[in-house]
């Protein structure tokens, strides 16, 4: 686990996809999506790309590297 | 029995009004009223995934009949209101029922407008709903002529799927290039070479002055003096708001409106718009307006705009033009007002960034 999801909050639309992919990482209940816990790498990266708004990054954190979008 | 909240429209910004609802709290009878004989769908596939053959109409539902079930929301498909009456809180349907509602939210969407002189003919089609595109998609055999009045989005990105399942495309525009409104003629210029290399016909700056036919149209002349032979022609020069039905209901007691028919154009506005309306009827702060932009597919290629690029003077360009791998700043001053990016999909947080950070030190 070493992927580190972050919500652009500008960009979120509250859709709410995130949250269907991955409950225990996003919530949607508030003004935009938060990060509320953490979960395997495929999960982080299936509920960032579900995204319709593409208000999710990803970034490795053994690199700091942006690996998604 | 108290009266529900009736939601007129069955596109995204009415689906994201009766999540929002739910989700915060409202627990009170909610009825959708659809147009469309199908459950609210993701409209950008239809010009695209949809039209290409390569995603079914299933797949591009927003919820699944579970949703509607497990939220408690009666959806009532294949009804088109007709009219309102404000003061008795009523919606006549096109199936002869009236439904009251204690409050209303107006999401009735845009409708494709068809140029005059193309009224009227059986193979003049447009692209709005899952209908059109099941219609276009028949018809769009390999070799098929298809004309394309207007280069706006949809009408490029019809472009590049018919192009894909081997049509031959011709598109007009009657402004001096495609995409002239929203991205300046420099790049629209860019568009216009961009689609002829990939094979279709670009016309700029022509008018239709004429077609010939029967009940279809066989031929249209342009203003430049081309004739174009077609065997079916799309008319993609833009939409207005399907406004008609409810007059001037809007400010009445408890009704309220969301998405294209208040005017907005993108998909994100109605999003945003739709959980907004949400929150207003249920008294809560309003969410904040994400910057304006939007996406685009083409040619696999895809097209992201942040900000938005109106009184520009000047752009910059970042990468190939050839190659589409670019990302070109439109500049208002000696501040970034919107950033388009070409296949550089990485770029969009940063890109977001930097016009953000522009909105709020203004």
């Amino acid at each position: 686990m070493t992927l580190l999801p972050t919500v652009d909050t500008y960009a979120c639309a509250l859709h709410g996809d995130c949250a269907d992919v991955a409950p225990d990482i996003f919530n949607v209940d508030g003004d935009v999506a938060e990060v509320i816990g953490t979960g395997p790498d495929d999960t982080i990266l299936a509920a960032a790309r579900a995204c319709p708004s593409t208000a999710i990054s990803v970034v490795d954190q053994a690199t700091g590297q942006q690996v998604y979008p | 029995m108290r009266r529900p909240v009736v939601i007129v429209g069955g596109g995204l910004a009415g689906q994201r009004f009766a999540e929002t609802l739910r989700r915060q709290g409202f627990d009170g009878p909610l009825q959708m009223i659809c147009a469309e004989p199908v459950a609210p769908y993701d409209r950008p596939p239809l010009s695209k995934e949809l039209l290409a053959g390569v995603r079914s109409a299933t797949s591009l539902r927003l919820r699944d009949d579970a949703w509607y079930r497990d939220n408690d929301v009666d959806l009532r498909l294949g009804a088109r209101a007709t009219g309102i009456d404000a003061h008795r809180r009523a919606v006549d349907l096109s199936d002869g029922a009236t439904v009251r509602y204690d409050r209303l939210l107006i999401a009735t969407g845009a409708a494709p407008r068809v140029p005059a002189q193309l009224h009227g003919f059986d193979n003049v089609l447009v692209l709005r709903d899952l209908a059109h595109a099941v219609a276009l998609s028949e018809r769009l055999k390999p070799g098929a002529r298809l004309v394309i009045v207007g280069g706006g989005f949809i009408g490029l990105e019809v472009a590049a799927t018919a192009l894909a399942l081997g049509a031959e495309v011709t598109i007009v525009e009657a402004a001096a290039a495609p995409l002239c409104g929203p991205l300046g003629q420099e790049i629209g210029a860019w568009f216009a070479r961009w689609h002829r290399s990939r094979g279709a016909t670009v016309h700029v700056g022509a008018q239709i002055v004429g077609v010939s036919g029967g009940r279809a149209i066989t031929e249209l002349a342009l203003s430049d003096g081309t004739r174009v032979a077609a065997d079916v022609v799309l008319a993609a020069i833009g939409v207005a708001p399907a406004t008609e039905w409810f007059g001037d209901a809007i400010g009445a007691p408890g009704v309220f409106a969301a998405g294209d028919v208040t005017g907005g154009s993108h998909w994100e506005a109605a999003v945003r718009d739709g959980a907004n309306a949400a929150r207003a009827l249920l008294g809560k702060p309003l969410a904040p307006e994400p910057p304006a932009g939007f996406w685009s597919d083409q040619h696999g290629v895809r097209f992201q705009l942040v900000g938005d690029p109106a009184g520009a003077h000047m752009t910059t360009l970042d990468g190939d033009l050839d190659a589409c791998d670019f990302s070109i700043t439109y500049w208002r001053g000696n501040q970034p007002a919107a950033i388009l990016l070409a296949g550089r999909p990485a770029e969009l947080p940063s890109a977001r960034r930097a016009i953000e950070m522009k909105r709020t030190a203004a």
